[in-house]
């Protein structure tokens, strides 16, 4: 908007104004009934839909599904769409430069969009972006919604009992909320896992990974598993490095 | 009885008698005296009288719709938040050890606990989707073009808090799910280059989650995000009042003003210079369609 705008819509905003109705009682009788309707509704929600006492924290114990609240389903959804596979969908698209992109439009909207007209009709551009925020979100929640369950069994061949008890350990602790082997478990937010060993990793990468995950991927997102017995490791670190070339 | 008489058993605090309307000068109950005197001495010192009948009865435009009431419910809501969370906060012991039987003693002991607690996380929800879709309509409405440009930055610095929100009294409860979507979340934010792990550590209160972190997580959620909530509130709402609400842009009082502007010109085209031929009208002049005709003059 140049100043004669700004002073054209100053103009025209006060005789809006000067031919309007007081504040008390008109506005403040809708706020109320809206305000007051929302109130309601959120004690009817509490009394028809109590929250529950979840399961005691245990970090020893990891057989969980780590899922935030639903309104950050969408976000959680953007770390599966990148997920470090190749270096196209680095992670830090989805933790970082996607949110915070998105953070700094929503904040510099008003000093992008500056033209006179507030009809939405008239801005093709704003109604096709708003339309288009609303909808990715919308679907990125309802993706999130889906919660993966918990997983019983991957039909794997050749396992030897050692990898047979890593499988075991892989299952119990909820490794499938956020990785897949042969379409079994979450598609993210962590890599598809079917192929692993041919990644060409030692025994020995597969335990410090276990056991803290950024010391060998920086950057990764993936919560440490300190807790397992020694035996448990070497279970599972057999398990993950054998999976695409001796366990098919 | 004079009104002389009147004026010595009540006198005005200003003396000026003769200017006040007839009601003023009537006797008054004791009561009723007592709270005009009080509010004249708050008035006098502070203004707060004179400026809350100007907040209330100044002009908005007149056709206000529904979708304007999204910002006061949000408001509401959030003082609904601070109400349960105060409450709640009298039961709840910020500590690894006792924080998850605190929290089943409010949901399974504490009288009205469970719908104190509900109220609060279905509030927190209904925040987030409230604060959306309002939001939503300052967009679609072209609500912050000028000269509502930081009422708008100042709104989305407000949704980031409730966010934040969200995110920190999530790991209060204490459960599995919370304690590893909290873990996840705050590895997250270590991936984050340069200041990333910096802020994961503030988090987390140290290289590793532990039981400081959860007292951490409940000083940032009672005290920090809630007293910058309350500042921006009052931010975006000085710079509404002081800006006014938008008139929606579908008024039908802009569309008159529309009109009557386009007819102005239509007689300023029509108008006879001196000397000459009234100026034909353009033969390609359409009035566009979307304004009704009927009252052009």
């Amino acid at each position: 908007m140049n100043k004669g705008e700004q002073e054209a819509y100053k103009r025209d905003y006060a005789l809006a104004k000067a031919q309007g109705k007081p504040f008390f009682p008109y506005a403040v009788y809708k706020d109320l009934v809206v305000a007051t309707f929302a109130i309601g509704f959120v004690i009817f929600l509490a009394i028809w839909a109590p929250i529950p006492v979840g399961e005691p924290v245990n970090p020893a114990t990891t057989d969980f599904v780590p899922r935030p609240e639903w309104y950050f389903f969408f976000l959680f959804e953007l770390l599966k769409i990148f997920k470090n596979e190749n270096a196209l969908t680095p992670v830090i698209m989805a933790t970082f430069i996607v949110p915070n992109v998105l953070m700094v439009l929503l904040l510099i909207t008003p000093f992008i969009d500056r033209g006179p007209e507030r009809r939405i009709w008239r801005r093709p551009i704003a109604l096709t972006s708003g339309v288009m925020v609303i909808f990715f979100l919308g679907y990125l929640t309802h993706l999130g919604a889906e919660s993966p369950g918990a997983e019983t069994g991957i039909e794997l061949e050749n396992l030897t009992p050692e990898a047979e008890a890593g499988l075991e350990l892989y299952l119990a602790n909820g490794c499938t909320a956020c990785h897949a082997i042969k379409d079994v478990g979450a598609p993210g937010p962590g890599p598809n896992l079917t192929n692993e060993g041919e990644k060409g990793r030692t025994i020995q990468w597969q335990i410090d990974h276990l056991i803290d995950p950024r010391s060998t991927t920086p950057g990764s997102t993936m919560p440490a598993y300190p807790n397992f017995t020694d035996q448990e490791y070497q279970e599972l670190a057999v398990f993950l490095n054998g999976l695409g070339t001796e366990f098919r | 009885m004079s009104t002389q008489d009147i004026e010595t058993q009540t006198p005005s605090p200003d003396g000026e008698g003769a200017a006040v309307g007839a009601e003023d000068i009537a006797p008054k109950g004791a009561m009723k005296g007592a709270i005009e005197k009080t509010g004249d001495y708050v008035d006098e010192r502070s203004g707060l009288v004179t400026g809350h009948k100007w907040f209330l009865f100044r002009n908005v435009p007149g056709e206000t719709s529904w979708f304007q009431t999204l910002g006061f419910t949000a408001m509401a809501l959030f003082g609904l938040q601070a109400i349960t969370g105060i409450v709640l906060a009298m039961y709840y012991k910020p500590d690894p050890n006792t924080a998850f039987q605190s929290i089943q003693f409010i949901t399974n002991d504490a009288t009205w606990g469970s719908l104190v607690r509900g109220m609060h996380r279905w509030g927190a929800s209904a925040m987030i989707v409230v604060v959306f879709l309002h939001m939503a309509r300052v967009f679609f409405w072209g609500a912050y073009k000028y000269p509502r440009e930081l009422t708008w930055v100042t709104g989305v610095i407000l949704m980031f808090m409730t966010m934040f929100m969200g995110l920190t009294g999530y790991l209060l409860v204490w459960d599995q799910k919370a304690y590893w979507a909290t873990v996840v979340a705050v590895n997250i934010t270590a991936s984050a280059p340069v200041l990333g792990p910096f802020v994961a550590d503030i988090l987390r209160a140290g290289p590793e989650f532990g039981p400081n972190t959860l007292s951490r997580f409940y000083a940032i959620h009672m005290l920090v995000i809630p007293g910058g909530i309350a500042t921006f509130i009052a931010l975006h709402l000085l710079l509404i009042t002081k800006l006014g609400i938008a008139e929606p842009p579908w008024a039908k009082r802009r569309f008159r003003a529309a009109r009557e502007e386009e007819a102005e010109r239509e007689r300023m085209r029509a108008r006879t210079p001196a000397g000459r031929e009234p100026v034909p009208a353009s033969p390609s002049f359409e009035p566009p369609q979307s304004w009704p005709s009927k009252d052009v003059s």
